[in-house]
């Protein structure tokens, strides 16, 4: 098999702010065309790694290839083949729309033919139509977003990094961002994403879970899933009150692995499968149960728990 | 890593930071605004001549000699003079405020005078205002000698006296020196205030990190930044300038080339001293309270524009050293008032171009080091 060529190559990164270990000694590596994500809660390192494959920050340890470019070539090289779209909203919004996209591709040198065909071009495809003339500060915030993206498309770069790409916007806009995540994936770029919303994880090719610095987990959602359940779980719906006492109880009972609060319900891992089949038996009939597919939160919650204990 | 400069680049920044001018009117008033605000003050609110000072007199003399020899005071126009109250202590004047000094000349003088004995005249003045008793006590040195040639019948030579001669100023014409003095303060609290703002706002609204994920460099950044607020602060200048000229008649006696070479290092000083200050702060907040701390306080207190360097106490004087506002403050009273030339001017230069290379090099250290990964 022929050694394929990594969108991203990570290895042995760490990064620290004086004594602070932001990112602790994480490798990993990200295919062309795939959709990547970085799961982890606020701190976790997430922006941190990003800022630096984009050449905003020098790792104190470790290598990182991006598009095949090392930094001992230069960020500068290395700036003009990655897109970068920061968490919080960084065009300016005491300029217009065409004056920010106009002010971000000067600073990157292109033509401003290249520059209008581009910006006709990326608008279509992330379907914003508003007038170019509008102040930015006028935008709805959704709208906001799909226009940093633009921004940073407009050089056309292999790989797109984005840093939590759907903070704080309404869920339909979301969905409509990721619409857009998966198309430019299609269209051949590398898309390497960052979020806290499990759901969204979902959505990646490939995820890794952050904690501390450090990845503890990376592999499709359902493998991840698998892998962190290979017994299966069971969700307890109780449909009356006075169900505190059984939870306890099951609790307590060894042949249950664990028992998580969902809302009113309960996911319970089963260690063992004829333990389980004789409890249930003595469970009075309000507790419905039923075997479900674990979803990344629950293998979120057991891989953190896990890495704790 | 700083080769490669592109001027395109460091131009697209200069014009959206135009536009941010543009369409902010707070920076808009501010640069206008304040050079207007402060000539306005300084030149028509603060007044340090002494006119219309309110004297009383008490002649209880009352001859022609007494007579004679008050009438020297009210024929300057330094002071007005009232006679005081019969039934009361004219020392009261002075307690209730309702005069600076006060005249006593007690019986006997006329005779004293004509006798050619030494005749005494006493002056009480209020003390609490040391300011204008220093200014009083000048003026009556000078009275005095008046009083003597007009009295003392004949050409009678005093055995010694004293003539002083303004040589520049010589009208004393404190407007003139507070004015020609604006132009150090309007430099010097504008164009670190601007800067440092401009910069720390970038870092604030996040659109930094837009800057730095594209290949612009450092340097690109700053002279794209700074340079329309170098043009911003010279209008500002030029205002002054003209107000100066055409308001209050300043003199303009030295070489303009050597004006604007002074203002030049001045202005590149102070901004080289807001990006620090941005860089350092990173919040428009504390980069606008630090920057009226090391931009408005030494100008205005250290600099010499209103306070006499040579009567602060000797550890300030060594400070005023390395306070590069002070220098300039001697290059722009030197111009305007005096006409000195480039070999009076060299050390004042000397030490502007010292402390910019020092200040520009502290700054853009700082700087490069935050955005150069």
């Amino acid at each position: 098999m022929r050694k394929q060529a990594w969108a991203v190559e990570v290895k042995e990164l760490t990064i620290r702010f004086g004594d602070f270990t932001a990112v602790d000694n994480i490798s990993f590596a990200v295919k062309p065309g795939e959709i990547f994500g970085f799961l982890g809660a606020n701190g976790a390192g997430k922006t941190t790694t990003i800022r630096t494959l984009c050449g905003l920050l020098v790792p104190t340890s470790g290598s990182a290839r991006v598009a095949g470019l090392d930094f001992k070539s230069g960020v500068q090289a290395l700036k003009s083949k990655v897109g970068y779209m920061s968490q919080r909203f960084t065009l300016y919004n005491d300029l217009t729309i065409s004056e920010n996209m106009a002010f971000a591709a000067s600073l990157r040198k292109l033509k401003p033919g290249v520059l209008q065909s581009r910006t006709r071009e990326l608008f279509k495809f992330v379907e914003f139509d508003y007038p170019v003339k509008t102040l930015v500060k006028n935008l709805p915030g959704g709208i906001k977003q799909q226009l940093s993206l633009a921004a940073s498309l407009l050089h056309n770069p292999e790989i797109v990094f984005l840093d939590e790409p759907t903070a704080g916007v309404s869920p339909v806009i979301r969905n409509k961002f990721w619409a857009l995540i998966r198309k430019l994936a299609r269209a051949g770029k590398t898309m390497f994403v960052t979020t806290h919303y499990l759901q969204e994880a979902e959505e990646c090719n490939r995820i890794a879970l952050m904690r501390e610095g450090r990845i503890i987990a990376l592999d499709t959602p359902q493998r991840l899933k698998t892998q962190a359940f290979p017994e299966p779980l069971i969700e307890i719906n109780p449909e009356v009150g006075g169900s505190r006492q059984w939870v306890e109880k099951l609790k307590l009972d060894p042949r249950i692995g664990c028992i998580q609060p969902y809302g009113r319900r309960y996911h319970v891992l089963i260690q063992n499968q004829a333990g389980w089949k004789k409890v249930a038996r003595t469970m009075p009939k309000s507790l419905k149960t039923r075997p479900i597919q674990p979803s990344l939160e629950d293998v979120f919650i057991r891989l953190v728990e896990g890495g704790r204990t | 890593m700083s080769a490669g400069f592109r001027f395109s680049r460091a131009w697209s920044i200069a014009r959206k930071e135009v536009r941010h001018v543009r369409r902010d009117p707070f920076t808009l008033a501010t640069a206008l605004g304040l050079p207007i605000l402060l000539v306005v003050f300084f030149g028509y609110a603060i007044d340090f001549n002494v006119k219309d000072i309110h004297m009383i007199a008490a002649d209880r003399d009352n001859t022609r000699a007494s007579r004679e020899w008050l009438k020297n005071f009210t024929s300057s126009r330094f002071f007005k003079l009232e006679p005081a109250d019969p039934g009361q202590d004219p020392q009261s004047a002075l307690d209730t405020e309702q005069a600076k000094g006060v005249i006593i000349i007690e019986p006997g003088f006329g005779n004293d005078l004509g006798a050619g004995r030494p005749a005494e005249v006493q002056i009480l003045l209020d003390g609490a205002d040391n300011s204008t008793t220093g200014i009083i006590s000048g003026y009556l040195i000078g009275i005095q000698q008046a009083a003597w040639k007009k009295i003392s019948s004949g050409p009678r030579v005093q055995p010694l006296s004293l003539q002083t001669r303004f040589l520049f100023n010589q009208e004393q014409n404190s407007r003139w020196f507070v004015v020609s003095g604006l132009v150090v303060v309007v430099i010097g609290v504008l164009s670190i205030l601007l800067t440092a703002l401009t910069v720390a706002r970038e870092w604030e609204t996040g659109s930094m990190e837009l800057l730095l994920s594209t290949p612009v460099r450092p340097l690109e950044i700053i002279f794209g930044k700074l340079a329309p607020y170098l043009g911003l602060v010279l209008v500002s200048v030029v205002m002054v300038y003209l107000v100066a000229r055409i308001q209050f008649g300043l003199p303009f006696m030295g070489n303009h080339l050597l004006f604007l070479a002074g203002i030049l290092l001045f202005l590149c000083l102070c901004l080289a001293q807001g990006l620090l200050i941005s860089v350092i702060t990173r919040q428009q907040q504390l980069a606008m309270q630090l920057s009226f701390i090391s931009g408005l306080l030494p100008t205005l207190l250290l600099s010499g524009f209103i306070f006499p360097i040579e009567s602060m106490p000797p550890f300030f004087q060594y400070l005023t050293y390395i306070l590069a506002p002070r220098w300039f403050m001697v290059i722009s009273r030197g111009l305007f008032l005096k006409g000195v030339g480039l070999l009076e001017l060299a050390q004042p230069l000397f030490m502007l171009l010292l402390l910019n290379l020092i200040m520009m090099g502290l700054a853009l250290k700082r700087f490069k080091k935050d955005l150069e990964p």
